[in-house]
């Protein structure tokens, strides 16, 4: 609890009116897009990283947790105050500070929401490629945080491979900054690569130098229908060994298409196993040559259908059935239950198979889309979580998931991070030693335990 | 709504966040208690007993424009508004509303000759300045707060309403559809000129033409809470637009026409129906029912069209407006960027939330000016007030108009 005195000195630093304290105000900053949510003590609206630093210098005189928080789009529950406190809203620090075209760098706030820096470069030839599929609500602070991915990361990489520098506030509260707008930078440590994913827990971002890249002139996109999902993996392998790259390799499973067409009536084959959805992108003058090879190639490899789309129409057709996934597989229950494991590509037939075999098992309803490039699937179990019997059944199921990712060779989270509903579990993947070098990493940089307490190491707080 | 319905639909959320990137007011404030899943979230809390129906809740649920940008991009399908109007229902019962609404929603919209009485002071008050009885027209504190400020935002009313302008039957020599025409509390009050474009349109088409009695379509009682009022005036017009007896009826206010349109769930019977399946936006009428015949005369506007939320999201009517503007002689067409976010009217938002809905207005203005049209055209009085403000506050050289009286200056 805070005292009275603290939130006055609060108010002092960013302004009254940007401290929240009713309780209907606290309650909208409670959640993210997990199903779960805790009520915060207070919200702070900060405006600069100087706002920011004192808020922090507060919080280790007085001892209160500071948990950061961007659009509030996260699925790990890394913006949720778990431990209550302060939550620390960054969406006023929403400046694109600068576009250097020459340099190929944007130098953002954090508060900026991804797609406006893509239509801020794309407005004069530029490109940032990461896309995740809140882009139009996430902010880059949070993508930062998160290490975002998104369906081009096959191709043009995930967050991590775009940002070039940082400035950050400490746990401590001191500021600092790291790389700028240099490609290279070997002084010292990675700190970037320290900070990029590290959910809130190690200090808060405040500015970014995010790499751009120019746009690609033109794109193209097909559709490959299976019968066999491995016939599906498999031609992932034969394109890429011809030399090409798809921006995007988007896979569906049966389950996911039987969910879209049945709410939207696309004409999609409800006994297909799979669905492929390729996009290359590049100079016009080497994508029809390209279409023509990937289609080839699924075919060889037991496509027995595919589509490429000759319009911006029938492309638009082909990306309906991929945007409808999430409308359409909440009809059948209303909790949705997003994971992020990513395998090995060549993993990705064996990962279903098993996925499938443990939702059968605890009679739940799941389905399984994702990003076949990378071996990023999202299986998403449907629920209700009114139904506290099922909630247990998902809970075990979950579990099974994530050993079946680690026993392939993958990872617990491709994507969202460990935040709180991963972290039971985060053990699984990096052993005793591993996890206890992150922590002391964390104990290092933030002995008063005042950011984000909570998240990733949560197997701790439960021991 | 009863509240298991609404607690259907809450369950649905999964606070996926979509609906920030389209509402209105999350754009200018980035407030999570102003967008739906904020919102959503209150109420669910509210109908699990963890939550009053506080002074913040009521002003928190009454900071919503109703505009529908949320509840079509939902992946989950959720009616927000729906659910907005639903708890303000629940709050006008437990809290009561504000003596003023209650005065004009239950007394002065019910009746016509207090109304026109009313409109009348506001005009006397306008015409001479006499501050006092702008207190006595209860119509114009509707908003509530700082008056002198929106002054200028405030209609200017008619001295002689619209409907007693103009004979209440106008036949044609060989009509082809009798149509009833609702002309809307604005256009009867304030802008006379858009009913006479209206007709003037109308006239040049082989179409018998009604004006019945009517009342206010409900909808400011609707938005505040007052289910009940907005039932009665909603009775009181399907029973004077049966005695006409229209094939259609059409609407000049993309706010009537979609609450007309509702008046079929809201009274639910067969009468009610048969009314609400019978209403069309003007734009409609000549789109589909009728073939637009524009005049000679040219029109060399470069023009823009701004789409009102309750005739884009309301009725779903998108093209037919684009479509009859295209069609005027002379006239040249730009496509506004966001030309379907809302311009912060709002009914009476613009009032109660003036600074608020300004910086919503705002981005609207820039949207329009950055066209270079000279004329914005759009299908809702209600919008032309809070446009015409936006303009002129921010001294952009671009009138607006209703889309009638575009094409009524072809004849
Ligand atoms: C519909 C939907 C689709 C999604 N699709 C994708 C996808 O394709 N790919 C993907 O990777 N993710 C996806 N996500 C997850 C989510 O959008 C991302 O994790 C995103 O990066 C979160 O950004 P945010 O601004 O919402 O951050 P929040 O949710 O507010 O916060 C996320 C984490 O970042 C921390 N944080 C936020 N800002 C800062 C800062 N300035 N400094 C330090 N820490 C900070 C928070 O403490 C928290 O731990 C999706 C989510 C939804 C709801």
């Amino acid at each position: 609890m805070l005292s009275n005195a603290v939130i006055n000195e609060i108010k002092q630093i960013v302004g009254v009116e940007y401290v929240l304290t009713t309780k209907e105000e606290l309650l909208c900053y409670a959640y993210d897009s997990t199903p779960n949510a805790f009520l915060p003590d207070l919200v702070v609206r900060p405006c600069s990283t100087a706002e920011v630093q004192k808020i922090i210098k507060l919080a280790n005189e007085h001892l209160f947790p500071v948990v950061p928080r961007g659009a509030g789009t996260g699925l790990s529950g890394g913006s949720l105050p778990v431990a209550g406190g302060v939550v620390v809203d960054l969406t006023r620090m929403n400046k694109i500070l600068e576009i250097d075209a020459e340099n190929l760098v944007a130098v953002v706030e954090p508060g900026v929401i991804t797609y406006s820096i893509q239509e801020e470069a794309e407005k004069i030839g530029l490109f940032y490629p990461p896309d995740p599929a809140s882009l139009k609500t996430s902010t880059i602070g949070g993508n930062v945080a998160e290490c975002a991915g998104g369906p081009r990361a096959f191709k043009y990489g995930v967050t991590r491979d775009y940002v070039l520098g940082l400035e950050v506030v400490t746990p401590a509260g001191d500021v600092i900054s790291t790389g700028g707008k240099t490609v290279k930078s070997v002084t010292g440590y990675d700190l970037i690569r320290l900070y990029t994913g590290s959910e809130g827990t190690l200090g808060i971002i405040t500015k970014i130098y995010l790499r751009l890249i120019p746009k690609p002139e033109s794109k193209k996109t097909l559709m490959a229908v299976y019968n066999n999902l491995k016939d599906a993996a498999q031609s992932v392998t034969s394109i890429i060994r011809q030399g090409i790259i798809p921006v995007t390799l988007e896979m569906m499973d049966d389950r996911t298409i039987q969910c879209v067409e049945k709410h939207k009536h696309l004409g999609l084959p409800l006994d297909a196993e799979a669905i492929l959805i390729i996009e290359v992108d590049g100079p016009r003058v080497l994508l029809d040559s390209q279409t023509a090879e990937i289609a080839e190639q699924c075919r060889s490899c037991g496509a027995r259908d595919v589509k490429v789309a000759e319009s911006e129409d029938d492309r638009d057709r082909i990306w309906a059935a991929r945007r409808a996934v999430s409308a359409a597989v909440v009809q059948i229950k209303p909790t949705k239950i997003s994971e992020d494991v990513s395998v090995p590509r060549m993993a990705i037939p064996e990962m279903v198979k098993r996925l499938k075999e443990i939702a059968s098992r605890y009679q739940l309803e799941l389905v399984i889309f994702g990003h076949a490039g990378d071996g990023n699937l999202h299986p998403n179990i449907l629920c209700n979580k009114q139904d506290k019997e099922e909630m247990q059944r998902v809970e075990k199921a979950i579990g099974e998931l994530f050993q079946a990712a680690v026993d392939l060779g993958g990872t617990l989270s491709g994507e969202h991070g460990i935040g709180t509903m991963k972290a039971p579990y985060l053990k699984l993947e990096t052993g005793e030693a591993g996890y206890a070098v992150m922590k002391n990493i964390k104990q290092a940089l933030d002995p008063n335990n005042i950011l984000n307490p909570g998240k990733i190491f949560w197997s701790d707080s439960n021991e | 709504m009863n509240k298991e319905t609404m607690q259907k639909y809450l369950d649905r959320c999964s606070k996926c966040g979509g609906c920030m990137a389209v509402c209105p007011l999350y754009g200018e404030t980035h407030v999570e208690p102003l967008v739906a899943r904020g919102k959503l979230f209150l109420i669910s809390n509210y109908l699990e007993g963890n939550l009053d129906l506080s002074c913040k809740m009521k002003e928190l649920m009454s900071l919503c424009l109703l505009c529908k940008a949320c509840t079509v991009q939902c992946p989950n399908s959720i009616p927000v508004d729906e659910l907005v109007l639903s708890i303000r229902q629940e709050i006008a019962h437990e809290k009561g509303i504000s003596f003023v609404k209650k005065n004009v929603f239950q007394h002065l919209l019910q009746n016509n000759g207090r109304l026109t009485t009313a409109a009348k002071c506001a005009y006397l008050y306008q015409q001479s300045g006499l501050q006092w009885l702008v207190r006595k027209s209860r119509l114009l504190e509707l908003g509530g707060g700082d008056l002198g400020k929106k002054e200028n935002l405030l209609p200017k009313m008619a001295k002689v309403p619209f409907r007693a302008q103009v004979p209440h039957l106008l036949p044609a020599a060989n009509p082809r559809v009798k149509v009833a025409y609702y002309t809307g509390c604005l256009t009867n009050y304030v802008f006379p000129e858009t009913g006479h474009a209206v007709l003037k349109v109308l006239k040049n088409h082989p179409l018998d033409i009604v004006i019945p009695d009517q009342w206010c379509c409900g909808i400011p009682a609707l938005a505040s809470g007052d289910e009940e009022s907005a039932v009665k005036l909603a009775q009181k017009n399907i029973e004077a637009f049966q005695k006409a007896g229209v094939d259609v009826i059409i609407t000049d206010c993309a706010s009537c026409g979609s609450m007309l349109r509702e008046y079929a769930e809201l009274v639910g019977t067969p009468q009610a129906r048969a009314f609400s399946e019978k209403v069309v936006d003007f734009s409609e009428l000549l789109d589909d029912v009728v073939d637009f015949q524009p005049g000679e005369k040219e029109v060399n506007h470069i023009v823009t069209y701004h789409d009102p939320c309750h005739l884009r999201r309301g009725q779903g009517v998108k093209e037919a407006p684009r479509r009859l503007i295209k069609a005027v002689p002379g006239v040249t067409f730009r496509e506004m960027k966001e030309a379907d976010r809302c311009c912060g009217a709002a009914g009476s938002f613009n009032l109660t939330y003036y600074e608020l809905a300004s910086k919503v207005g705002h981005r609207k203005a820039q949207n329009i000016n950055d066209t270079g049209a000279q004329t914005v055209v759009t299908g809702c009085p209600s919008c032309i007030t809070q446009i015409d403000h936006m303009l002129k506050r921010e001294n952009l050289p671009v009138q607006v108009m209703h889309l009638a009286e575009l094409l009524s200056m072809t004849y």
